[in-house]
């Protein structure tokens, strides 16, 4: 009787000197804050690594990983990274960000990466209170879901009309066709933007035409775009179609400029289209050849390290990791609503895309640059 | 404009023929609808993005190389998916359209992981060469596919009705057991078919690469759908029907589009499928059996 | 102390296994006599359409909007199941396939109703509803020990559960009584069954139907879990996925389903590092299962010899076992 009563009285011993350790961690952390060291947290990252768009995400993660190293060395935040997979689908998301969210070292979340996902991950984040920022969540009312919501991910709202105005100035075009893919999220919220900036610029819309992923053949929309005979088409379309509709749209004789959305800006349209890619405009905050110290840094860095150019992806996952840093060296403690605060306060704060700041939902103020391909490559829009 | 629309609809209504041949002849002889093979025919056209863009090879090495691969792979669509389902005592006749749905789902992500999930551009030169009639440009690869649909059409009604192996095919469609005992050497007979019809989906795969520019692993799921509707819409089993099919449901698609909402265009085949199965299983060419009706 | 055991990752994905079961059934059901439908994906959508759509744009509670999504479906379910009876086997699949892709698409097209490929955001969430209905009361869940949101996933798991119990409990009883052995004779011999006197029409619409209220029923629960949806959480992918819970697990019991629906969904969390190869593992293991074990995973005498291995353990402490036989 007595042996096991010792043994009992051994392991809540042990017990109470586990759970006082466990305490005193969380007084350690907090002292270093206070005592001017650096912040130290975790943030939680969903990427879509696997699966048909893993592309973006590989992206994405390249860029947070490559600012991480930078942020971590200056000294004035101490982040690490914990990444996990939502291969794209909204439950697996949900179910990602729970986890993330559950474990309370984790004081902000990055991501998803789709705006379909976003629209299921990001009300669950408000909830519960934590703030999540979106890279490359560019659809229409995604900062609007909450406070606790962001994005560094210039939307199309901010987008398109950039690039819709300068090419209307430039051709001086009042008759325009517009095309988009009506069964993903993105490309019909891209297509929303583009028809009312159509009506409000006062052009003659003369035909809508819609198209469907897995579909090959684009011909007879764009005969029947072509016998209508306008100055420009409105291509709202993710790279790989957007670029096979260029491709046969050039086959068909139709010479037009077209002005693209956030989906159509990757150097993967003109490795796929070839030359029937020229004239293609697009507004976008990357500019990988732009004449900036800090960018050619970032371009270098990246082709050093991943073996090819970054692209609008990595770019705006690289700036909204600094984002992230600065808003915890704001808010001095690793808490989500101070950190949240801190977020929502930032102006003019300079990245590789330019001058950024938050506007009071939490969206993007930022200046897109307006690009049209030539000769083989983007180049500055005039 | 409709000239160029109709040109269009020719051009996609011959490759959706093409492909409904493969389907049909499956059918016609094994009783069993093969899902995978748009994966097959998806295939057949990145091995022609292959020989021509990355390894540059000529045009004939591609259709030799698609034709090739895709014969293989049907060999072993037979031999692994489907023999081994023959003859087993109370499987259900759902038994061989699920297991093709997996081989289905498995090339298609199989493919995704090989090549990579974007668009894969098809360049060849033989694809620029155009003529112009009036307004209206035509490309060479367009009267390309039509010829070959039709001649394929031809060559294949020909081989059933004329030729010994035709028959053989034909009896061993019509009853198993019976051409068995006659003699036919059933087993060859279907893997004979079932390679036929894969080494259709390669040529049509090569084909719709070189039309339109635009190789995705997505695009036999679409086409695989598209392919059901026309052997529906022709008649299972059919081979003029199948033709016909492919043709009546190119044109309608281009024609929805043309001069109306074309975001229904997909909505066409299903639609289709569902009228055609509910007021005439057999199709329009088709006979009565005693599965499509009651 | 409640809190430290309560995850909500873990409740997320129970929340989802318990939905994926009553897809599993709904599909298991029509196998049941002898129908196979690839639509179930379309009516789970008009399930979730109809129930999102309610409650968003005329504030009908929750529980109101998942019935009428389940109903709607239901009819939807009859209106297919009539024409479809003309057709059996592999006419049937295609034509509910067929009919899956095209209520998508309308989905995507009919846009001022549906929000085409936008999707519906702000559906009201289950727990969080019954939460706020909760806190009117005065009820703190501080006073379980609990975080907001573990409550609030604790509320969508205990309803789901119950009802995953409900239902399994009616199909169980419904195999035992005529209905069931209608199904079972029609999925044997149609024929046969019709000479027996059995009216094919009535039980084989039934059945339809059945399976279309449940992916319905699924639909709704799945909207007001998601908060979200758009047409492309119904399409082709997600009639196979449905597909695999019931041919995987065992197509010829409930159990099957329900074991095939927990496997399927446990499965990507348990091995993330595969998730890569999960839709290749799929259709591996659709071709395994039909060359190897048509039947599925459990099956009438895997489900006896559980049964016999329990009761041999039972009797063997009662003292059966010490009885000597010469």
């Amino acid at each position: 009787m007595s042996n096991s009563f010792k043994k009992v009285y051994l392991l809540i011993s042990v017990l109470m000197v586990v759970m006082l350790a466990a305490c005193s961690e969380d007084d350690t952390n907090t002292t270093s804050a206070k005592s001017g060291g650096p912040v130290s947290a975790k943030i939680g990252v969903i990427s879509y690594m696997t699966g048909p768009g893993a592309a973006y995400g590989e992206a994405i993660t390249n860029g947070f990983n490559l600012a991480l190293d930078e942020i971590n060395e200056k000294g004035d935040v101490k982040i690490e990274l914990v990444i996990e997979d939502s291969a794209g689908k909204q439950d697996q998301a949900l179910t990602v960000a729970q986890k993330l969210m559950s474990s309370d070292d984790i004081v902000a979340l990055l991501g998803p990466t789709l705006s379909t996902e976003m629209n299921v991950v990001g009300p669950e984040a408000d909830i519960n209170g934590i703030p999540i920022m979106g890279t490359s969540t560019t659809a229409a009312g995604i900062p609007q879901i909450g406070e606790y919501v962001f994005r560094n991910s210039i939307p199309e709202s901010l987008a398109i009309p950039a690039a819709l105005e300068k090419a209307v100035n430039k051709y001086g075009a009042k008759k325009v066709a517009i095309l988009y893919g009506n069964d993903d999220l993105f490309t019909q919220s891209g297509f929303d933007t583009m028809k009312a900036e159509a009506e409000k610029m006062g052009l003659d819309i003369v035909t809508i035409e819609t198209f469907q992923k897995g579909q090959s053949d684009y011909n007879a929309q764009l005969t029947k775009i072509k016998d209508l005979q306008p100055d420009l088409i409105l291509a709202s379309a993710l790279y790989n179609e957007g670029a096979v509709i260029m491709d046969q749209a050039r086959k068909m004789g139709i010479d037009l400029p077209f002005v693209g959305g956030n989906g159509f800006n990757s150097p993967q349209v003109i490795e796929i289209a070839g030359e029937a890619s020229e004239g293609l405009i697009v507004a976008t905050p990357w500019f990988g050849e732009k004449d900036d110290s800090k960018v050619q840094d970032f371009v270098k860095k990246y082709e050093t390290e991943y073996g090819h150019k970054p692209d609008q992806f990595a770019a705006q996952a690289y700036d909204a990791l600094y984002i992230m840093a600065e808003g915890l060296k704001n808010a001095g403690v690793a808490d989500r609503d101070a950190l949240r605060d801190a977020l929502a306060e930032i102006k003019d704060l300079d990245g590789i895309l330019g001058k950024f700041s938050f506007d009071e939902d939490g969206d993007v103020i930022m200046e897109p640059t307006v690009l049209i391909i030539k000769d083989g490559a983007f180049q500055l829009f005039e | 404009m409709l000239l160029e629309q109709i040109i269009n609809g020719i051009t996609l209504g011959s490759i959706y023929a093409i492909v409904a041949l493969g389907f049909t002849l499956v059918f016609g002889v094994l009783g069993i609808i093969n899902m995978a093979h748009g994966e097959i025919f998806m295939i057949g056209a990145f091995i022609g993005v292959l020989i021509t863009s990355v390894l540059g090879l000529p045009l004939w090495i591609a259709f030799i190389a698609a034709i090739g691969v895709t014969v293989i792979l049907g060999y072993m669509l037979e031999r692994i998916a489907l023999r081994p389902l023959r003859g087993k005592q109370g499987v259900s006749h759902l038994a061989p359209l699920i297991s093709t749905i997996g081989v289905s789902i498995l090339l298609e992500n199989l493919s995704h992981h090989i090549f990579g999930a974007g668009n894969h551009p098809f360049r060849h030169s033989f694809a620029q060469i155009q003529f112009q009639v009036g307004s209206i440009t035509i490309y060479l690869v367009q009267i390309l596919i039509f010829v070959i649909s039709i001649t394929l059409m031809v060559v294949l009604s020909y081989w059933l009705s004329k030729t010994k192996a035709g028959k053989a095919l034909r009896a061993t469609a019509e009853n198993l057991e019976t051409a068995s005992l006659l003699g036919v050497n059933t087993k060859r007979t279907i893997t004979t078919t079932v390679i036929i019809a894969s080494a259709l989906g390669g040529i049509a795969g090569i084909l719709v690469g070189m039309a339109f520019n635009s190789v995705n692993p997505q695009m036999g799921l679409s086409m695989g759908l598209k392919g059901l509707a026309i052997i529906i819409l022709g008649g299972m089993g059919n081979v003029k029907g199948a033709m016909a099919g492919g043709l009546l449901l190119g044109l309608a698609e281009t024609m929805i589009v043309a001069y109306g909402d074309s975001g229904y265009r997909d909505a066409v085949a299903f639609i289709t499928i569902i009228f055609i199965l509910l007021l005439r299983p057999q199709g329009i060419f088709g006979k009565n059996t005693a599965e499509a009706g009651r | 102390m409640l809190g430290d055991i309560i995850n909500p990752y873990h409740l997320q994905i129970v929340s989802f296994i318990l939905i994926n079961i009553i897809l599993g059934i709904s599909i298991y059901i029509t196998l049941s006599s002898g129908q196979l439908s690839l639509g179930n994906a379309g009516f789970m959508g008009i399930g979730a359409y109809t129930s999102a759509l309610l409650t968003i744009n005329f504030d009908l509670p929750i529980f109101l909007g998942i019935i009428l999504g389940a109903v709607v479906a239901g009819v939807f379910g009859i209106l297919i199941g009539i024409p479809a009876l003309r057709l059996s086997g592999v006419y049937l699949a295609i034509a509910t396939l067929g009919f899956g892709e095209v209520i998508r698409v309308i989905f995507v097209n009919w846009e001022s109703i549906t929000q085409g490929s936008i999707g519906l955001s702000g559906i009201p969430h289950l727990g969080r509803e019954l939460f706020k209905t909760f806190k009117l009361t005065g009820f703190d869940p501080d006073m379980l020990g609990l975080k907001n949101n573990q409550f609030i996933y604790l509320l969508v798991v205990l309803i789901l559960l119950l009802v995953n119990i409900l239902l399994v409990w009616f199909f169980i009883r419904q195999n035992k009584s005529r209905v069931g052995r209608a199904f079972a004779a029609i999925k044997m011999d149609e024929k046969a069954a019709e000479s027996m006197g059995i009216n094919i029409t009535y039980y084989k619409v039934l059945s339809f139907t059945q399976g279309a209220i449940l992916a319905g029923f699924a639909g709704a629960l799945y909207a007001h879990v998601m908060a979200y949806i758009s047409p492309a959480d119904f399409a082709y992918h997600r009639a196979i996925d449905i597909l695999i819970f019931s041919i995987f697990g065992g197509s010829e019991l409930i159990w099957g389903a329900i074991f095939g629906a927990t496997f399927m969904t446990i499965l990507p969390e348990a091995l993330r590092f595969i998730s890569d190869y999960r839709y290749m593992i799929y259709g591996v293991i659709l071709i395994a299962m039909m060359a190897f074990r048509p039947q599925g995973i459990i099956d009438v005498p895997l489900l006896k010899w559980f049964k016999k291995s329990l009761k041999l353990k039972r009797g063997v402490s009662h003292g059966i076992g010490t009885k000597k036989y010469n």
